[in-house]
């Protein structure tokens, strides 16, 4: 697995370069959090009929920061992006709330922000 | 005056399996627009992998996610811990997990065929396909003690072993099954009520797969050759006999016959994994505690499921990331619907094969 | 197309493919996962089989009058709940002596009513487990 170090300013414009969707496969957006209030966000991608080939683009944030979205490159991000706003709290541009979480239900609850 | 009206694919609706909720923008028939709601069956289940469970329990919590990818879910769980424990299982147990995925993914395909057949009005051949399916849950019960939660996989390898009895029931199972499978392709192929009804209707093209980034049966109904079992080296496939199915059309067609060719392809599989299961343990020792990160990918029924597991040397994990088939084809599918008659809408959607629970983990 | 036809017309002369269960009695395989069964005798009291079990179907709790077991020197006794159980079998193999101490039958589990009060004495004996 290849893992690519990226800011949150430039990886949009990082992944526009990078991706040709008739070679790269999107897999998802992940999110983990890490200690001392900050979360790292991970964008993976795999190659088309290739043996194990893994790239992972990764930038580490605060929660308060808001995170670029890449809808415009890759149509299906849309979904994944509702995913982090819900569990963790984050906010990504153009992406709402409540794919999975009602508005009476514990908010965020893979965040491992102490607020 | 509004052109368009909103007319819904509620969340209890008659040919539904899972809760979901679609709401179509229609203009006199034809839908423009479509919104979708899936979280329906949120259980919270990434939550509790990392608070309420130590990291040996949870191959038993997510293989409860899903009831017809159960043993998928469990497998690629097992994989990354012991890709973190470094733990190298034996060539027999290797067999023994690829004999119940392949089992596992025909009679899901079965499930879908007949709820696809009932959608079309056909309920006698729905009656039909699932009593032939009972012949497959007799040998999943005799395999590991029970007919859909398996808990065969544990890190290590596996549970139980097959004994020649056993292996030879399960062979006179699937020469009879094969025999009711090639009688499907025959119906399915020439019947009216399931050839002509289905042609045309909710199509994807290959650019659209392509741009949509769609797998399993319905990316490959369209020509796109994404298969997970292609991509990796940890299980032999290569060595059973293993073809990628693929068709042309994309519509719902093209869908129902890749599904019977995988089928098909998967009783072979079958078939040669117990003339050549190799001699050995079925289950290897293992220490410590799992510390890093790893990815792995496997094929479920209804595409490309992974996982990511992240551990920090203590028996509770940090992060559990798991991404199911039909979570990553929701966009292809909102794309499907635009274009087509509010009408086929119920069969368009039972074509893709939707696993709800899966989605809204 | 015809085929399905005469197909249709032979399966009016054939009988159904239901089995009218719980009517008929269907004999389960002697390898099916059921019941955990407790021998008591043979037990050392090692507590490995509270440890691996995922849901926390077993407890071992302090009791006041204890059995006659030279191995029980804490005065536990062993509790198993068929309701939480997920009869995946962890116990068993963690147990040091499997066919003796602890095993698997394939008896299914009886169906729970309300006035059986199931939870309420459950929840009583993890009340207890939490305090030790």
């Amino acid at each position: 697995m290849k893992k690519i170090k990226v800011t949150l300013d430039i990886v949009s414009e990082e992944i526009r370069i990078f991706y040709d969707y008739k070679k790269w496969h999107f897999l998802t957006i992940n999110g983990v959090a890490l200690e001392g209030d900050r979360l790292e966000v991970q964008w993976i991608f795999s190659r088309y009929e290739t043996m194990d080939e893994i790239v992972m683009f990764y930038a580490e944030c605060a929660y308060k920061d808001v995170i670029p979205s890449i809808v415009d490159t890759i149509p299906s991000a849309i979904i994944s992006q509702r995913e982090l706003v819900d569990m963790f709290g984050v906010e990504v541009e153009g992406s709402e709330k409540g794919l999975y979480l009602d508005a009476d239900s514990t908010q965020s609850p893979l965040s491992g922000c102490s607020i | 005056m509004k052109k368009t009206i909103n007319i819904p694919l509620g969340s209890q609706h008659i040919s539904l399996l899972e809760p979901v909720r679609f709401k179509f923008e229609c203009e006199n028939e034809k839908i423009v627009g479509v919104d979708s709601d899936v979280g329906f069956v949120h259980r919270g289940v990434e939550k509790a992998c990392t608070t309420r469970f130590k990291y040996d329990a949870v191959g038993y919590v997510v293989a409860r996610v899903c009831g017809l990818c159960a043993i998928t879910h469990s497998l690629s769980y097992t994989v990354a811990i012991e890709k973190l424990l470094n733990v190298e299982v034996t060539r027999k147990a290797k067999y023994l997990r690829i004999l119940l995925l392949e089992l596992d993914r025909v009679h899901s395909h079965m499930l879908c065929l007949s709820h696809t057949c009932e959608s079309a009005g056909f309920e006698a051949m729905f009656m039909r396909i699932m009593g032939d399916r009972e012949l497959i849950m007799e040998i999943q019960e005799l395999v590991t003690g029970n007919r859909i939660q398996f808990d065969f996989i544990s890190v290590g390898g596996v549970n139980r072993d097959v004994n020649h009895e056993v292996a030879k029931k399960i062979l006179n199972n699937l020469d009879a099954l094969k025999e009711k499978v090639l009688g499907y392709m025959d119906e399915f192929t020439n019947n009216w009520s399931l050839s002509l009804k289905f042609k045309g209707v909710g199509k994807l093209t290959l650019d659209d797969a392509y741009r949509f980034n769609a797998i399993g049966p319905l990316a490959r109904a369209s020509g796109l050759k994404i298969d997970v079992r292609n991509e990796i080296e940890y299980l032999p496939y290569g060595e059973i006999g293993y073809k990628m199915q693929t068709h042309s059309d994309g519509d719902i067609n093209a869908r129902n016959i890749v599904r019977l060719q995988e089928a098909l392809n998967s009783i072979e599989m079958c078939a040669n994994i117990l003339a050549g299961v190799p001699e050995g343990e079925i289950v290897v020792k293992s220490k410590g505690k799992p510390n890093g990160e790893s990815l792995v990918r496997f094929e479920a029924p209804r595409g490309e499921l992974m996982y990511y597991v992240k551990g920090n040397a203590t028996a509770m994990l940090d992060r559990v990331r798991i991404k199911t088939p039909t979570f990553s084809c929701i966009p292809a599918f909102s794309h499907v619907f635009l274009g087509s008659n509010y009408a086929d809408a119920a069969a368009i959607l039972a074509s893709f094969d939707p696993c709800l629970s899966c989605t809204a983990k | 197309m015809f085929s399905s036809l005469l197909k249709a017309f032979a399966n009016l002369f054939k009988k159904p493919q239901t089995i009218e269960y719980p009517l008929t009695p269907i004999e389960k395989d002697k390898e099916y996962r059921g019941l955990i069964e407790y021998g008591e005798e043979s037990c050392i009291y090692c507590l490995k089989c509270e440890k691996v079990c995922p849901p926390g179907a077993i407890l071992f709790i302090k009791t006041d009058n204890p059995s006659v077991n030279e191995k029980n020197k804490k005065s536990l006794l062993y509790n198993y709940n068929p309701y939480l159980c997920i009869y995946c079998g962890e116990c068993v193999r963690a147990c040091p002596k499997p066919h003796e101490a602890l095993w698997q039958s394939n008896v299914k589990p009886s169906i729970a009513i309300k006035s059986d009060n199931v939870n309420s004495s459950w929840f009583e004996l993890e009340k207890l487990h939490k305090k030790v």
